[in-house]
């Protein structure tokens, strides 16, 4: 009880002082913004590509992928075997009672930017014509669907925005012949890259190939996938292994995910480190400012715990609003701005989590940097101080 | 320089001080560092690739690769010096999630000079490699990461169908090899004519031709003409020149430069306003000393020298310590960070900076100390 009364009169103290001293309050405050800020910013990438890849994605989509592929780039599926797929239960039909399977195989190509013309490059898929069942999100916004067996592309509208010779009516030409462009979409959260679709047949005639990448199937309900495996174990033909859809965009987030992780936390906490510093020597320039205050407090009776928890308090109470305000800084300049680093484009998006975290990192550098100093005032000795002068 | 003493004195006042605005000063610059060494890395790294080397691929990944047969048309493209090119396979070697990527060359001597700042083999590994059919060559990275050495046989998991129907490749380890190529350190190298013999499929083509043109800068027509001599084959190329490549990819990071840009601004601006405070808190409890110097004779631009000097005395030891720390946090980040240096310039700037914060941070607090009150300070006023 002792205790608690002497801090809250210790605390009331520190507090009623914070206006005498507001360089030094305004030094802790501003290096924790600071620090926060650029944190939290920076993380923020990191949670806007994660959100736009995953936005997309559903639990009852499955990806079948050669057995041992990592990915779709390393995948091949025979057409011989792609034709055994559709008979596998679990696998939702649509209106016409057709199985939702979208045999795709995957092409890179190479465009020019409409602004600069500098070539940058992106994907067609070449997919079955069961796509727009098993991609809702997909919306027409001008032409319409390409036709089976015709060197037709849909184009997303990031490709006809940013691009030369996407909109629709254009001609490109790929292998020797034109394609015409018949239709732009949009693509749910996926805004930001550029994706082309066509006939898959087209495409592997046109590029020589006779095996898919990868075959995407739509599931009756997420629980019918173990459903799928078994049926697929249970027939040896079948060199295939089923991913969700999930876990496929997880996979290919995990790169750029580690590099935006490792470069956010080291910058980060170096801006911490020196954030740190600078709230504990504000908070030594405090207590040596106040060793008199200090020693005649001792004199009179305060012990040294509730002095020590009285600065540590002050150092967080301090560190808090520049928390707050970094998040909110990160917020107000950055949320919802294009980013577009390793040749996607996606928003920044700053999250509340991002925020707790934020504060979270400024009550250990309130905590850490007001330790030395609270120490310090604890042990102001008592008949030194009072009599200096 | 009689009143070296005094500022020393003076930095020495409260030690604990001194200190720990050193170390903050010096942890912003070690980040300056970090930063600036990162871009400059990336701006030099792309200057010295070479300008008359060109990249010939198929127009489209994932479809048909080139006919070796190209090579005669290449070769027969006046501006062309010199061509080679190269095959490839991934596969894994033991786990599924151990790949390791098999570049096969055509063995001659143009790999030599071909892309030294990327790819660096001797006379001697081209010629174990021109001797043994079945050799390989192997980066230092990957022969420590898996235990290879030289004379060691290793068998990689490859989807590339061997003739007799089997995916398992065989190779000898016959030399080395080192590649700069960042995140590219489980690649080794073997003879095309072993990986075009042996393979099922796609025989007699290549993933690329390596041109290199006589003028670096005819490079970008260079370039247009092979595209438009294959443009109406069966397998249309895409030709681009390994230097606009190079400078595609540090664009394509993009806002690289407005990120450095805020992180330094904003570090800059604690630093500047940490400095500040700090020194004008000494000034305050240094008012009657500073009070004594001026009763024995110290003008106000004397005073307002000596603590100015004071501080960019702390910010330049700082910012040198700094951006030694970054320096030897290099070999560090470098394992994410591709092609960190620090060139004099940066460095320069770096003091520079500092000579800058120190200013603008100080310019208040010493102009308080010149224009203090002898009596007042004397008083304890």
């Amino acid at each position: 009880m002792n205790f608690l009364r002497q801090l809250s009169v210790l605390l009331r103290m520190n507090l009623l002082g914070l206006p005498q001293r507001m360089g030094l309050v305004c030094t802790t405050v501003i290096g924790v913004t600071c620090a926060v800020g650029v944190l939290v910013s920076m993380l923020a990438m990191g949670v806007g590509a994660r959100q736009q890849a995953m936005g997309n994605v559903r639990p009852d989509r499955v990806t079948l992928l050669s057995v041992g592929a990592l990915g779709p780039a390393q995948s091949s599926i025979p057409k011989n075997m792609a034709v055994l797929i559709p008979d596998l239960p679990g696998i939702r039909r649509n209106a016409k009672g057709d199985p939702i399977v979208v045999p795709q195989a995957s092409v890179f190509m190479t465009a020019r930017r409409k602004l600069s013309g500098t070539p940058v490059g992106f994907p067609i898929f070449g997919s079955g014509m069961r796509l727009i069942d098993y991609t809702p999100e997909l919306v027409l916004t001008g032409g319409r669907m390409f036709r089976p067996g015709l060197p037709e592309l849909i184009a997303s509208n990031y490709c006809a925005r940013q691009y030369q010779q996407f909109g629709v009516g254009d001609t490109r030409t790929i292998q020797g012949r034109n394609w015409r462009v018949v239709g732009n979409f949009d693509l749910g959260h996926t805004g930001g890259t550029c994706v082309v679709y066509a006939d898959v047949d087209t495409v592997l005639s046109a590029f020589g190939r006779d095996s898919y990448n990868q075959i995407n199937v739509m599931l009756q309900s997420p629980a019918t996938f173990n459903q799928l495996v078994d049926a697929i174990k249970a027939n040896p033909v079948l060199r295939v292994e089923a991913r969700h859809e999930a876990d496929l965009v997880a996979q290919n987030m995990q790169q750029v995910d580690g590099i935006l992780n490792f470069v956010s936390y080291f910058i980060g906490a170096i801006l911490a480190l020196a954030a740190t510093i600078g709230a504990a020597n504000s908070l030594y320039a405090v207590v040596d400012s106040r060793r008199r205050e200090l020693a005649t407090l001792r004199a009179v009776g305060f012990s040294g715990l509730p002095i020590v928890v009285s600065i540590l308090s002050e150092a967080i109470i301090l560190a808090l609003p520049g928390a707050l305000i970094g998040a909110g800084l990160a917020w107000l300049f950055f949320n919802g701005r294009a980013a577009n680093p390793f040749g996607f484009q996606f928003h920044l998006v700053v999250t509340s989590s991002l925020t707790l975290l934020g504060v979270t990192w400024a009550l250990c550098m309130g905590l850490i940097g007001g330790l030395l100093p609270a120490v310090r005032a604890a042990r102001v000795p008592v008949t030194v101080a009072l009599r200096a002068t | 320089m009689k009143f070296l003493p005094l500022i020393w004195s003076g930095l020495w006042r409260k030690p604990g001080r001194t200190i720990l605005i050193l170390l903050q000063v010096a942890v912003a610059f070690g980040l300056f560092g970090v930063l600036q060494g990162m871009k400059t890395g990336m701006d030099e790294a792309v200057a010295k690739v070479r300008a008359d080397l060109l990249l010939v691929v198929p127009s489209a990944v994932g479809g048909t690769p080139l006919p070796l047969a190209d090579l005669q048309q290449l070769r027969a493209i006046r501006g062309v010096k010199e061509v080679t090119y190269a095959g490839g396979l991934a596969g894994t070697y033991q786990k599924p999630t151990q790949v390791v990527g098999v570049l096969a060359i055509e063995p001659s001597d143009a790999w030599l000079t071909l892309v030294p700042e990327i790819f660096t083999v001797s006379a001697e590994d081209l010629k174990a490699l021109r001797k043994t059919r079945t050799g390989a060559l192997i980066t230092a990275d990957i022969g420590k990461k898996y235990g290879w050495h030289v004379g060691d046989r290793i068998a990689l998991t490859t989807s590339t169908l061997q003739s007799n129907g089997s995916g398992t490749w065989y190779f000898d380890i016959v030399g080395m090899v080192t590649d700069h190529e960042p995140g590219e350190s489980g690649l080794i190298v073997t003879s095309y004519a072993y990986l075009d013999a042996a393979r099922a499929l796609d025989k007699g083509t290549v993933r690329n031709f390596y041109v290199v043109v006589s003028d670096p800068k005819q490079a970008a027509a260079m370039a247009d003409t092979i595209d438009r001599t294959f443009v109406n084959s069966s397998s249309s190329t895409r030709t681009f020149s390994l230097h606009e490549n190079a400078e595609q990819a540090v664009q394509s990071i993009g806002d690289l430069n407005f990120a450095i840009r805020s992180i330094v601004s904003a570090v800059l601006l604690a630093i500047v306003f940490a400095t500040a405070t700090m020194t004008m808190q000494t000034v305050r409890e240094r008012a009657p000393e500073l009070a004594v110097l001026k009763t024995v004779g110290f003008g106000n631009r004397a005073v307002f020298l000596l603590v100015a000097t004071e501080a960019l005395l702390v910010c330049i030891v700082a910012s040198l310590l700094g951006l030694a720390l970054a320096w030897i946090a290099f070999p560090l980040a470098g394992k994410y960070v591709p092609g960190l240096s620090m060139p004099v310039q940066v460095v320069m700037l770096g003091v520079v900076g500092a000579v800058f914060v120190a200013l603008l941070s100080v310019t208040l607090p010493a102009l308080r100390a010149a224009r203090l009150n002898v009596i007042d300070a004397l008083a304890g006023r």
